[in-house]
């Protein structure tokens, strides 16, 4: 292995993809099936899913070798990544849309815009939701089809980054349920409490979820892999990566917040930390994802980057700069 | 049809690097780029009964590229001949192509301009051979040892075609169903 191909921008934009999927896709399913009608609370989670996929398009882009042309991303039919960003710019394109629609409760200015856009609020949320899944699902997945990578070749990584990404939604619309632009009547104001409720519930259940997905996939690789999948399962279990998995990750990524929201009932620790613990986690979890990209070695390639990589050789490379050859 | 590949004859080859060397000067490559590095895992075997063999390494030319259709802007790509080359002109340098290589034999360069990297690889050296049909690459026109050998496995009369039918051959991580087309005349050790 000579080094990490995908960085952390990539990473970044794994967790910021499928946070704005997973807000996208339990707002519509909020506003859709459980409580319709309040479409106005939904406007700041979907404010905050459209700043994460914006910031998570400018990973996106830095991360490649010619930002200039990103488009070539669109010139063929069979790449998944491909299938990932028309699958971020649809989902932003129509939760920009039912944001507008609600504008105008801020910004009066809006208003001529928001009345056009309003009958068709809850439509526009539908298929935001519904591309905020294929989101969650696409992060996993363009992973899993790499089966270079032991690690990621695994249908459990899909479910996982699924899983993580609704219980990262269901964080992010905890903490932001009702604010801006929304203006706040005793109606709404019950609505998204009764949210806040229900979602209490739903994230006990995804974070159990999770951790049963992570732990069950981690440790049957540990156990069971193969050669390059159990190397890297091994250092997640007891090797370099094992305090930032068992602390970082298990612990207070997931054991601390679901303690809290079972006996937190409605303090701070519940309402405020542990949502914001899940974020912490969720992000943890697409980093050590990423940077376990082990691939098979062929026989002897370790000790001959070793050597080429050596810090003799990391010198010399540094200090030559192309096209300044003499040959 | 023409199917190009490569037999390295393990026997043969002593690990002088040579071909390394003739790939990076005439490909003009960036320091931190190697197509083809020649590994070893050292000597092995206790003395005085101890041999090493070396592993000439380069892309495999898959028949079922890992690295083609995972592109998205249509930068990595496939000839008839079953050369796999990266058009310099589409690429993004997504480096989804270099992740989903089974052998590693892919990379951007670190040490180009920021804003204009694109993924490099092998080509069999295609724009060599766009020149001169019966070119060879330069890896195998500067192996003293003759331990490459390049050509056409369609042609039945080729070298490439009668080693493979006449000896033993193993391919490297066959398992990935990618039909790696670099075979190898392993050295079963023991031959000084």
């Amino acid at each position: 292995m000579k080094h990490h191909y995908w960085e952390p921008p990539i990473a970044l934009y794994l967790f910021l993809g499928g946070l704005a999927g997973g807000i996208l896709f339990l707002s519509a399913i909020f506003n859709s099936f459980v409580i319709p009608g309040y479409g106005e609370i939904f406007a700041m989670p979907v404010l905050i899913s459209l700043v994460c996929v914006a910031i998570g398009c400018v990973f996106l882009i830095i991360d490649l070798g010619q930002p200039g042309v990103f488009w070539r991303v669109w010139t063929t039919a069979t790449s998944i990544i491909k299938w990932g960003a028309t699958f971020l710019v649809i989902a932003a394109v129509f939760a920009l849309l039912y944001l507008l629609a609600y504008l105008d409760q801020a910004w009066p200015i809006f208003a001529p815009l928001s009345q056009l856009l309003l009958p068709a609020a809850d439509f526009f949320l539908i298929v935001a939701g519904f591309f905020g899944l294929c989101i969650m699902m696409y992060t996993g997945i363009m992973l899993s089809t790499l089966k270079a990578h032991a690690f990621w070749a695994t249908p459990a990584l899909p479910v996982l980054f699924t899983i993580s990404a609704i219980s990262t939604g269901c964080a992010a619309v905890v903490l932001s349920i009702g604010g801006w632009p929304a203006q706040i009547t005793l109606e709404s104001l019950l609505a998204a409490a009764l949210v806040l409720e229900i979602l209490h519930i739903v994230d006990i259940v995804l974070v159990i979820a999770e951790l049963i997905v992570l732990l069950t996939m981690v440790l049957s690789f540990a156990g069971a892999g193969n050669v390059t999948a159990k190397k890297a399962a091994m250092r997640w279990v007891k090797g370099s990566y094992a305090l930032l998995f068992w602390v970082g990750m298990v612990f207070i990524g997931l054991l601390v917040p679901l303690m809290m929201y079972i006996g937190g009932g409605h303090s701070a620790a519940s309402t405020v930390v542990a949502p914001i613990l899940v974020l912490c986690g969720g992000c943890l979890l697409r980093f050590m994802v990423v940077n376990t990209d082990d691939r098979a070695d062929i026989p002897g390639e370790i000790r001959y980057y070793n050597r080429v990589l050596s810090s003799n050789g990391q010198e010399f490379t540094t200090k030559w700069e192309y096209g300044k050859n003499l040959f | 049809m023409t199917r190009y590949v490569m037999v390295i004859d393990q026997r043969r080859c002593i690990g002088c690097h040579s071909c390394t060397v003739a790939c990076r000067v005439w490909n003009k490559l960036p320091l931190d780029i190697i197509y083809n590095p020649v590994v070893s895992e050292g000597v092995q075997g206790t003395w005085p009964n101890v041999h090493r063999n070396w592993t000439p390494l380069l892309c495999m030319h898959c028949e079922n590229p890992e690295c083609v259709p995972c592109c998205p802007s249509g930068a990595s790509q496939q000839d008839d001949d079953g050369t796999v080359w990266v058009d310099p002109k589409k690429c993004l340098s997504c480096k989804v192509c270099v992740n989903a290589c089974p052998y590693g034999m892919r990379d951007a360069s670190h040490m180009e301009n920021r804003m204009h990297r694109f993924v490099r690889k092998c080509t069999f050296c295609r724009d060599k051979r766009q020149l001169d049909p019966d070119a060879q690459p330069y890896c195998v026109e500067t192996c003293h040892q003759k331990a490459r050998i390049f050509g056409d496995l369609d042609d039945p009369n080729s070298e490439v075609s009668k080693l493979i039918g006449s000896v033993k051959t193993d391919r490297i991580f066959t398992e990935f169903g990618t039909e790696p087309q670099i075979y190898y005349i392993p050295c079963l050790g023991g031959q000084a």
